[in-house]
C-alpha cells in the first residue's frame, strides 16, 4: 500500500442501501453493515480519489479537521482491506 | 413479539441436472426430473418477490445451472431486481461465450467447485472424466472476464491431505474467496460416510493450516471453513437458524428453510408456483417449525447458546436420533453426542474406497 492509495471497493463488491438494514457492503456470501461515517467513505473509495483527497473532501463536509478524518479513513481503509472488501 | 426479519439470501436450486455425479452432493437423494422443473416466467417472478421480501443474495444453484438454457434471463431478472447475483457451478460447459453473456446480463460472483489438486482423483470423485480440466479453465475465465471467483472445495478423507495444495490452487488461480467446506453428512454423503469421514487428527491438522493461511493471505483470499459437526463440540447455527436468514425454492418450486429439509419427515412445504415468498416466509408451516427458540427440547431450551446457534441441524438431529426435534448431536450436551462421533471415528478407520455415486433415479 502506497502512503496515499486510491481504494475501491474489491472485484464482486458492491454497496447498497435498504430502508431496514442501511448502509451495507455485500460480497459473495457476505454482508457488513456500515454506520453513517463508514457509509460517507466508503462512498467515496471509486479508485481514482487518494485518502488525502477524500480526507480533505469530508472534512469539508462535516466540517471538521482535515488529519481526524484522514485517521478515521485509514483505520477503516485497513479494516475493510483486511476482510476483503476493499483493495487500497 | 418483535416483526420477522427479512431473509438475508435465496438458494434457487434451478435443477437436478449435472454432469456430475459428487457422492457427498447437498441435492436430496430423491432428485427432481427436468419435467418438473419452474419455467422462465416462474422463476422470474419468484425472484422479484425475493427482492421485494429484502433478500439480498441470490444464488442460482443446482444440480449445474449451466444447463438451464434460460441462465442469462434470471441472472438478469435477479440484477434488474436489485439482487447480488452468485452464480454456484462446476465450471463444467461455461465457455468464454456463454460467461460473457452472464455477465452482460448482471452475474456479479462465480463460485466453481473443485474436488482436489490431483486430476486424475478429482475426476474420481467428481465421476466425470475431464472434469477437472474443465473447472480449471472455466476458473481462469472467470478471472479473464473480471468477474469476483470463489473456490469451493469440499474436504473428506480422500483429499484432506491436500487442503495446503488447494489453498495454493485457488491463490494462484486468482479466487478473491475460498471455501474449504468439509462434507456435511446429508443425503448422498451419508450413504458414502465411511468412504468420506476423514479422521479427526488430520481434520485438526487440515484446521491448523487453514488458520495459518488465513493470517497469510489476509487481504489477498478470504478462507471460510466448514467445520465438519462430526467433530465439533458445538453446533453451528445452520442456515443461519432455521428460518431465519435462507430461503431454499428447489428445482420443482417447494419453498425449504435448508436444501436437506425434504428428508424431515412430517413436514408439509408450500410452493413457490401456488404462494408468493412473502407469504411463504410469513405463514409457511414448515418455516415456523423450528423458527425461533420455542420449540427447544432440554438442555437446547435456556442455553445461552439458544441464540447462537438456534439449536444447530434439524436434518443432523433426526439423522443421528430419528427426532427432528432433539438437541443436535453435534452439541456435547446432547446424550446422542458420543455415539456420533464413535460414528465418525468407525467411519474414518473404515477402509471403504468405493461410492455410490449421485444420479437421478440413483
Amino acid at each position: 500500500m502506497t502512503d496515499d492509495p486510491k481504494p475501491r471497493l474489491a472485484t464482486g463488491v458492491k454497496m447498497r442501501t435498504d430502508a431496514a438494514r442501511g448502509a451495507m457492503l455485500l460480497g459473495p456470501e457476505r454482508i457488513l453493515e456500515l454506520d453513517d461515517i463508514a457509509r460517507s467513505i466508503v462512498a467515496q473509495f471509486d479508485g481514482t480519489k487518494r485518502v488525502s483527497e477524500i480526507a480533505a473532501t469530508l472534512a469539508k463536509e462535516y466540517n471538521a479537521h482535515a488529519g481526524e478524518i484522514r485517521a478515521d479513513i485509514e483505520h477503516l481503509l485497513k479494516d475493510l482491506t483486511a476482510k476483503g472488501y476493499v483493495k487500497p | 413479539m418483535t416483526a420477522l426479519p427479512a431473509p438475508i439470501g435465496l438458494l434457487a436450486e434451478l435443477t437436478h441436472r449435472c454432469p456430475l455425479g459428487c457422492p457427498y452432493c447437498s441435492n436430496p437423494l430423491d432428485l427432481v426430473r427436468a419435467s418438473q422443473e419452474l419455467d422462465t416466467k416462474t422463476w422470474t417472478r419468484t425472484l422479484n418477490e425475493a427482492a421485494e421480501l429484502g433478500i439480498l443474495h441470490v444464488h442460482l444453484s443446482g444440480g449445474e445451472p449451466l444447463v438451464r438454457n434460460d441462465l442469462a434471463e434470471l441472472v438478469n431478472a435477479a440484477h434488474l431486481a436489485g439482487l447480488y447475483t452468485n452464480l454456484i457451478t462446476s465450471g463444467v460447459g461455461l465457455s468464454a461465450q456463454r460467461l460473457t453473456e452472464l455477465r452482460a446480463a448482471g452475474l456479479e460472483h462465480v463460485q466453481v467447485s473443485i474436488q482436489g489438486v490431483d486430476a486424475a482423483r478429482a475426476d474420481t470423485v467428481a465421476h466425470m472424466k475431464g472434469a477437472a480440466k474443465a473447472k480449471r479453465e472455466a476458473a481462469r475465465l472467470v478471472v479473464e472476464e473480471g468477474l469476483a471467483l470463489t473456490v469451493n472445495a469440499v474436504i473428506h478423507k480422500g483429499n484432506i491431505a491436500d487442503v495446503p495444495a488447494i489453498i495454493d490452487l485457488a491463490e494462484e488461480w486468482g479466487a478473491g474467496r475460498l471455501e474449504i467446506a468439509h462434507v456435511q453428512y446429508h443425503g448422498w454423503a451419508i450413504a458414502n460416510r465411511a468412504s468420506l469421514m476423514p479422521s479427526r487428527e488430520d481434520f485438526l491438522e487440515s484446521a491448523k493450516t487453514v488458520e495459518e493461511a488465513r493470517k497469510r493471505l489476509e487481504g489477498t483470499l478470504v478462507i471460510d471453513h466448514v467445520m465438519p459437526d462430526y467433530y465439533a463440540e458445538r453446533p453451528k447455527a445452520c442456515m443461519g437458524g432455521w428460518g431465519r436468514q435462507v430461503i431454499v425454492v428447489t428445482p420443482d418450486g417447494r419453498a425449504l428453510p435448508c436444501h436437506a429439509a425434504a428428508s424431515l419427515p412430517g413436514l408439509t412445504f408450500d410452493n413457490v408456483r401456488d404462494r408468493s415468498l412473502g407469504e411463504i416466509w410469513q405463514g409457511s408451516e414448515a418455516f415456523k417449525k423450528f423458527r425461533g427458540t420455542a420449540w427447544m427440547p432440554k438442555p437446547c431450551q435456556g442455553c445461552e447458546r439458544a441464540e447462537i446457534d438456534w439449536g444447530g441441524c434439524r436434518c443432523q438431529a433426526f439423522a443421528i436420533t430419528g427426532e427432528a426435534a432433539s438437541t443436535d448431536p453435534a452439541c456435547e450436551l446432547s446424550k446422542d453426542h458420543a455415539r456420533m462421533r464413535g460414528l465418525a471415528v468407525a467411519d474414518a478407520a473404515s477402509a471403504a474406497n468405493t461410492f455410490r455415486f449421485r444420479r437421478i433415479g440413483g
